[in-house]
């Protein structure tokens, strides 16, 4: 099949609605039994680590969720900017559904970061690059759904909140790269793969737990996904046949 | 086991970390899956009323 007919598809909202019945439940059951997986391996079958102890095991919910609140952002941008320039109503559907879901894994990633910095800088908060810029995302955001919630037509409210998404896409890269421009904080990105930082035994647990999250995220995207077409096809056609 | 649960000492920083972590993936799921309820009734809602 070529790339054209998928596009083609991934631009019909009763196809895609169908589609994401269909394969939630497939993404949902891999993350679940992954998270699992990785929960056991991250905190019963990894060794301590030799300075920070039994603390390091924080990595195994507070990098996977911080990894997705820039993940989530970065693909709510990307959709919004497909919305944009292809005029494709799926793809600002999946920009609003992404949204609230990012925002979450935000809020996850500095509450799990606060308990991490405690015992190992001695304070849950620091004005530092890479926590202050975490912040800044949690805002965008917030900025992204109240300016959705706030602008009552819908194609308006596609076009200016995609804006909103693609300029805040500056700083994804500030937050990943704030380690290493600025004297920050925070220690930098742990090598997984090939010079490795850690032994494999701790690897693979934070390995599969990424794995998990993405899994996750691709789950709760097309159920929202679902919501979100639901709300805006509300005269279609098809929306009788799918709700009957 | 009460050594698995005092994490070398850092127990509480690590289990609330997890609990809520894995607190909010679960609020995630529930969030969604009522939201995807609840567009389902208003559209059933709007066919009667179209009917």
């Amino acid at each position: 099949m070529g790339t054209w007919t998928w596009f083609h598809r991934f631009g019909s909202p009763p196809w895609v609605y169908g589609f994401a019945a269909r394969w939630a439940p497939w993404f949902g059951g891999a993350a679940v039994a992954c998270m699992l997986i990785a929960l056991y391996g991250g905190l019963v079958l990894a060794p301590p680590d030799y300075q920070q102890k039994d603390a390091f095991r924080i990595v195994y919910v507070h990098a996977p969720v911080a990894t997705m609140s820039m993940a989530v952002y970065a693909t709510m941008a990307l959709a919004a900017a497909v919305g944009l320039i292809w005029r494709m109503k799926v793809a600002h559907a999946a920009a609003a559904a992404s949204a609230p879901i990012g925002a979450w894994f935000t809020v996850a990633t500095l509450a799990t970061g606060m308990l991490w910095g405690k015992p190992m800088w001695g304070a849950y908060w620091v004005w530092d690059p890479r926590l202050t810029s975490e912040l800044v995302l949690l805002f965008l955001y917030f900025g992204y759904m109240g300016l959705r919630a706030g602008i009552e037509d819908p194609q308006k409210a596609d076009k200016a909140s995609a804006m909103l998404a693609i300029v805040g896409a500056v700083n994804i890269p500030i937050i990943k790269y704030s380690v290493n421009w600025w004297n920050s904080l925070h220690q930098p990105a742990t090598r997984l793969i090939g010079e490795a930082d850690m032994v494999w035994s701790m690897v693979w647990p934070l390995l599969l737990m990424l794995a998990a999250f993405f899994l996750y995220f691709a789950w709760i995207l097309l159920i929202r996904l679902r919501a979100e077409l639901l709300r805006r096809e509300r005269n279609a056609s098809w929306i009788r046949e799918v709700v009957a | 086991m009460s050594e698995f649960f005092a994490m070398s000492g850092y127990g509480r920083y690590v289990w609330p970390a997890f609990a809520i972590g894995f607190g909010i993936v679960v609020l995630i799921y529930i969030t969604a899956v009522s939201s995807l309820a609840a567009a389902k009734q208003d559209a059933k809602r709007r066919l009667e009323m179209n009917r």
